[in-house]
């Protein structure tokens, strides 16, 4: 015991901030080829609001992969949210407060659902939330008829795209704001105990008495609730109000969870990882893009740094083993 | 915007974007060779029928504002003719579901089929077997298609808008200084030929240098990121060419957040509404159309066709420049951004 006990804590280290050295290899290259973007902070914290409606639906779905579920339908949501919330809003401060009420309750009963079928059936979550989103997608179209409806209420896109001080975008605030609140629910609470547990082994977890189907009802729903968020931090960001604002950013969401360490098996992973992921994944297009390679070159070293990340993870968290 | 154009105009064939490729010269002769096949004279003997006439649209996708409003074209259209069904299908971008969505048209005695393709290679034999059942296949408000499969065509031209957009943009900047340019999905024919334009004017304009060319993807949330580094980049950028509205106002407003939207010159982007709001409260870039009116002229020679009457190959619906002191005749400023500026009488417009 007292031999492996270094070795364990030197693997859960590792384990832990394989993907933060990752990012701060990539920021120390960025360093070295381009100076001026990534020596200044303004630039720096713009790349924090770039990622910040991926990074806020990536909270949400590291819960749901830590209890071995999957949520694909986060990007439905996500385009949802910003339709329903530009039609709510439509074009009047005053709506504001209702908007953003219903888009969040919007995703919550998306998550209930999705996380309720999952409890109560054996259908895997994977084609359950890929189902639920393509019936999401349709249902979005239904209500729109194909355009986008309403307008962006004025003030909301200028709070949140303020910067405090000149400096600090408020977007990227709240992203932290919400990985503090993801945080606190991970660690801090019963039920992100519960989400491990579950998540390392359910048969156990179920022996235990614990609410199997009640953790799983409340990790899809807080992915439904995230994924909301992000749909209107997008909304905040660019203004697009599309049907098809969060198409494909399932998949972003996901490349940077398993990038942060969270597993597709459960159990492992957490909400920190994620965000670095998250980072990662952000800093490494701003990289590409700003050493001004042509497009071709810069998905062949997109690709590169994200297969070079990955495997540096895997070594670094495989070396205590 | 976003994926319309990109499928819209993918129709064109693999030949003419290789060679579209490999010179800006030889993008434009393919352009010349397009006009030239589209000008040919299409037979509409074995396909002439008494109305009143049924009609299916197979739709490659539905789930975008500039199709919706094309097809609302189609359907005013239609309400002055003896057209007493249309029948519209959505492929939702599966290929596969496309040539079933034909199939099941043509089991509904349909007299002429309007499509617009996720794939072109993957419709042509369910087309054949639609003109082999006498029923004219008109392709709807994308690229040029040549194949035999398709009896003629309503397009817009990539290569025309491009270079009017190009055009346009070099007389404002005066014919100097650094732009930058940002296109739709790479590889694909919108991005291709736009791009072939824009080196194609340049080359007669020594004095502007094109610093960059980017990839937006038809999204206005990318664009901004993409325009963010360049900003970064370059200390200072003169002309942007975005041909695409909806990537437009991604980058006016990364110009903006830096402070530099006063150091530079837009171009014309096309008639997206959150687009032409910008040109009008900025006085600046104007618009080129991408016209939804497509629709419209699909069906119009459509019904040509089925009436015997002379039917070009190939029909232009071309693009008009719209200048920046008269775009308040097309801007809806209380529309929402994701529409478009249309002719539209009320009871035809998308519900909003």
């Amino acid at each position: 015991m007292s031999a492996l006990a270094p070795n364990r804590i030197a693997r859960l280290r590792l384990d832990r901030w394989a993907i933060a050295l990752v990012l701060v290899a990539i920021y120390l290259v960025g360093l070295v080829l381009s100076p001026s973007a990534f020596g200044n902070p303004v630039y720096l914290l713009n790349t924090v609001r770039q990622v910040t409606p991926v990074g806020i639906a990536a909270i949400g779905v590291t819960m749901v992969m830590i209890i071995g579920g999957v949520d694909l339908s986060v990007g439905a949501v996500i385009s949802m949210t910003v339709v329903l919330s530009a039609a709510l809003m439509d074009g009047a401060a005053s709506n504001m407060p209702l908007a953003i009420a219903v888009a969040c309750c919007a995703g919550i009963l998306m998550g209930a659902i999705n996380g309720a079928l999952i409890a109560f059936s054996r259908v895997s979550p994977f084609i359950l939330t890929l189902g639920t989103g393509i019936a999401l997608i349709g249902l979005t179209q239904m209500f729109t008829g194909g355009t986008a409806r309403g307008a962006v209420a004025p003030g909301f896109r200028e709070v949140f795209n303020a910067r405090l001080g000149g400096t600090l975008p408020v977007l990227a605030l709240f992203l932290l704001g919400l990985t503090a609140v993801g945080l606190v629910i991970e660690k801090r609470t019963l039920l992100g105990r519960h989400l491990f547990l579950l998540g390392s082994n359910a048969q156990a977890a179920r022996l235990a008495g614990l609410p199997v189907r009640g953790i799983t009802i409340a990790a899809y729903t807080l992915s439904g609730l995230f994924a909301a968020l992000a749909g209107l931090a997008l909304l905040a960001r660019s203004g697009v109000s599309s049907t098809q604002a969060g198409q494909g950013m399932e998949f972003q969401v996901l490349a940077a969870v398993v990038l942060g360490g969270t597993t597709f098996e459960g159990g492992r992973g957490g909400i920190i990882g994620t965000v670095i992921g998250v980072l990662v994944l952000g800093l490494a297009f701003n990289l590409v893009n700003v050493m001004g390679l042509p497009y071709h070159a810069q998905l062949v070293v997109m690709g590169a740094i994200i297969i070079a990340a990955s495997a540096l993870y895997g070594q670094l968290g495989g070396a205590g083993n | 915007m976003k994926l319309t154009k990109r499928l819209f105009t993918s129709s064109l064939g693999a030949l003419a974007v290789a060679a579209l490729v490999s010179a800006p010269a030889c993008a434009q002769s393919v352009d010349a060779l397009r006009e030239a096949k589209a000008s040919e004279i299409v037979d509409t003997a074995p396909f002439v029928k008494e109305g009143p006439y049924r009609v299916g649209v197979s739709a490659g996708y539905l789930s975008n504002s500039w199709v919706i409003f094309a097809l609302q074209q189609l359907r005013w259209e239609a309400s002055k003719h003896d057209v007493e069904e249309i029948i519209v299908t959505d492929a939702a971008f599966n290929p596969a579901k496309q040539i079933s969505d034909i199939e099941d048209l043509l089991r509904q005695d349909i007299d002429l089929l309007i499509y617009w393709p996720v794939d072109d290679a993957s419709v042509e034999d369910v087309l054949a077997r639609a003109i082999a059942d006498g029923v004219p296949t008109v392709q709807a408000g994308g690229g040029f298609t040549a194949s035999d499969s398709t009896v003629a065509n309503a397009y817009i031209s990539q290569w025309k808008l491009g270079e009017m957009v190009a055009r346009q943009l070099v007389k404002d900047m005066g014919g100097e200084g650094k732009v930058v340019a940002m296109l739709p999905i790479a590889g694909t024919v919108a991005a291709v030929e736009q791009l072939a334009a824009l080196e194609t004017v340049l080359a007669d304009h020594p004095g502007i240098e094109l610093a960059a060319v980017e990839y937006g993807d038809w999204n206005r949330a990318k664009a901004k990121q993409i325009t963010e580094n360049l900003l970064q980049r370059f200390p200072r950028i003169d002309g942007v060419f975005s041909p695409a509205g909806q990537m437009s106002i991604g980058m006016a407003e990364a110009f903006d957040e830096a402070g530099r939207l006063s150091e530079v010159t837009f171009s014309p982007g096309d008639e997206f509404n959150g687009w032409l709001k910008w040109v009008a409260q900025h006085g600046q870039g104007g618009a080129v159309t991408f016209p939804t009116k497509a629709g419209s002229v699909a069906l119009q020679v459509g019904l040509d066709i089925l009436q015997g009457n002379e039917v070009k190959r190939g029909l232009a619906v071309a693009s008009e420049y719209i200048a920046p002191t008269d775009i308040g005749d097309y801007a809806d400023m209380d529309a929402p951004d994701d529409w478009w500026a249309t002719d539209l009488p009320a009871e035809f417009l998308p519900q909003q």
